[in-house]
């Protein structure tokens, strides 16, 4: 019995070390070819080290191909949705957790109606609507619909985390004289860090990746992120296999990093978000 | 005293940014959704109210049933490949004793942080029919068995092209369902150990039946991905070879973005739309009915 035990047990770490190279050996893979020429992908080492590495592959992805511009624009468009989101999903999630007023739980059952709508359900009226209003082809075109798409989930959050911070907090700094203003950004926000963390960890993730309003929304060349700029460029490479996989290595590190330094926090916030959705 | 919390002008700053951004980006093409599915609508005009012809026209297109037949093939495989193995990984690295649990832990999620282009243009370069690893792997180990993975007219290249979005979410799955079996309590386990029971009966008996509402969550997941998947198809094939892999999301846009038949587009959405609901429904109905008290 004990000698089973034994050798399922084996059998069991060694599936998970095979699985730990299906999992791995693709992206070290594109990493080692992102450093060869064609000769070497193709024939003379498609599977192994790099024999010279080929930094130069890296220089060309930088300075033929737009890989530096879809960075920024990735970039601007991440800082800004976020800047956003925190923003209003606070300001709502404070109103909506503390304050009184009317149609409050009527407006909160509204904004969270947003978890179960998915995004290509209004793909097409949004393409139009942003069309006749002016801002297709601009950051804001990517912007506004992220801004509001990840409203539902981070005013979640908040509200959650507000209602378990005790009243007489309020009410004591309100005896001292702070206005309601200042009771929400210097009292209130501060004992939320943790949420903030969370919100702004998978906002960032699902911004940075997103891809299908970023494909349809933004056509021209000069706005596009990263997931699409990086598409933009299979055609114009499938020649050139090095300076591609140099790109797409470039485009990574952001997110890899991330999750090595943050791990649980990145888990966490990813697999809260769909606990909530689910 | 409390009157500090009745302040309307405050209520409106705080309240309206948030009102307003929903109500215009969110709340009102779904609404203009369900409305222009009966318009045959060329999205610059107001278009023409047709009924239900989309939605007739809809249900005698072929395109429309191959592209439902890859949605569940999509999810089908999702579903068993993510549950399973994901079941398999977190249970085992749940296991004190397994040798570098944190290390695999971090290997299986890194997939998942990647955005969804490098994934597939990795995959289009692995799927490569003569420079790709797979057949240079097939080729290394003598095996006669080269493909053109993403070329076949038959299941092939829906299988192929579902295989990516497994790899690359396996990993989410196996994080949700080690989150949910690391919150039982130890003392569920206690009686099981002192019956001597193995990790195997264990897990059946008391693990899996309690993480039926974690499970929920990720069959929902799974199978809208698959009901709804689209990046994958616009990167990887197409839609193609021919119309072998289009999915509902696919046909969608390409009957809006580049047929101009917008009216039809959404009825396409809202068929898909009404399809996840059902499915959520049935979920809902049939698993953790009632949460399971030990």
């Amino acid at each position: 019995m004990k000698i089973l035990g034994k050798s399922r047990s084996v059998l069991f770490q060694s599936f998970l070390w095979i699985y730990f190279l299906i999992s791995l050996y693709p992206l070290v893979y594109l990493l080692f070819f992102s450093l060869k020429n064609n000769d070497e992908i193709f024939y003379t080492n498609p599977l192994g080290f790099p024999m010279h590495l080929r930094f130069h592959n890296y220089v060309q992805a930088i300075t033929q191909f737009d890989i530096a511009r879809y960075f920024k624009n990735s970039l601007i468009v991440s800082v800004a949705s976020i800047v956003f989101i925190l923003a209003f999903s606070l300001m709502f999630a404070y109103a909506a957790a503390r304050l009184e007023w009317r149609l409050k739980g009527a407006t909160y059952s509204y904004l969270l109606l947003g978890l179960f709508i998915p995004t290509q359900v209004i793909l097409i009226p949004l393409a139009v609507l942003m069309r006749d209003i002016g801002i297709a082809n601009s950051y804001s075109a990517l912007i506004v619909p992220y801004v509001a798409f990840n409203l539902s989930f981070s005013s979640l959050i908040f509200y959650g985390f507000f209602r378990t911070i005790p009243v007489e907090i309020e009410e004591s700094a309100y005896m001292d004289g702070a206005n309601i203003y200042r009771i929400f950004m210097q009292i209130m926000l501060p004992l939320v860090k943790p949420a903030v963390a969370t919100v702004t960890i998978f906002a960032f993730l699902s911004v940075w990746n997103e891809f299908p309003l970023a494909l349809i929304l933004i056509t021209d060349q000069a706005h596009k992120t990263l997931p699409t700029g990086l598409l933009s460029f299979s055609g114009q490479f499938s020649t050139e296999w090095g300076p591609m996989g140099a790109a797409m290595v470039l485009s990574s590190i952001p997110m890899i990093v991330l999750y090595l330094v943050l791990g649980d926090q990145v888990e966490k916030a990813l697999t809260v978000g769909s606990a909530v959705k689910g | 005293m409390r009157n500090f919390k009745n302040n309307p002008v405050a209520t409106s700053i705080f309240v309206l940014p948030a009102v307003l951004t929903f109500s215009m980006i969110v709340a009102y093409p779904l609404i203009s959704t369900l409305l222009k599915s009966f318009y045959e609508w060329d999205g610059i005009t107001a278009g023409t109210f047709i009924g239900f012809g989309n939605f007739s026209r809809l249900f005698k297109d072929d395109l429309f049933y191959t592209s439902l037949r890859n949605g569940f093939i999509f999810a089908l495989i999702l579903t068993v490949f993510q549950l399973g193995l994901g079941t398999v990984m977190a249970l085992t690295i749940l296991n004190g004793k397994t040798f570098g649990r944190n290390t695999l832990r971090r290997a299986y999620f890194i997939p998942v942080v990647l955005s969804v282009t490098v994934v597939c243009q990795l995959w289009l370069s692995m799927y490569n029919p003569e420079y790709g690893l797979f057949n240079k792997l097939f080729e290394l180990l003598g095996i006669s068995y080269r493909q053109d993975w993403l070329s076949s007219m038959s299941v092939t290249s829906i299988i192929a092209v579902t295989m990516v979005s497994s790899w690359q979410s396996m990993g989410y799955q196996m994080a949700l369902i080690y989150a949910g079996a690391k919150s039982i309590p130890e003392h569920f386990y206690e009686a099981a150990k002192i019956d001597g029971a193995t990790t195997f009966q264990t897990h059946m008996k008391i693990t899996i039946p309690l993480l039926a509402e974690t499970y929920k969550i990720c069959l929902i997941f799974c199978i809208n991905a698959g009901l709804n998947a689209f990046a994958h198809m616009q990167i990887m094939t197409k839609g193609g070879p021919g119309t072998s892999t289009y999915t509902l999301t696919y046909m969608m846009t390409r009957s809006a973005f580049r047929l101009d038949e917008y009216g039809y587009g959404c009825a396409i959405a809202v068929t898909l739309v009404l399809q996840c609901l059902l499915v959520t429904l049935i979920i809902n109905k049939f698993i953790a009915r009632e949460r399971l008290t030990y």
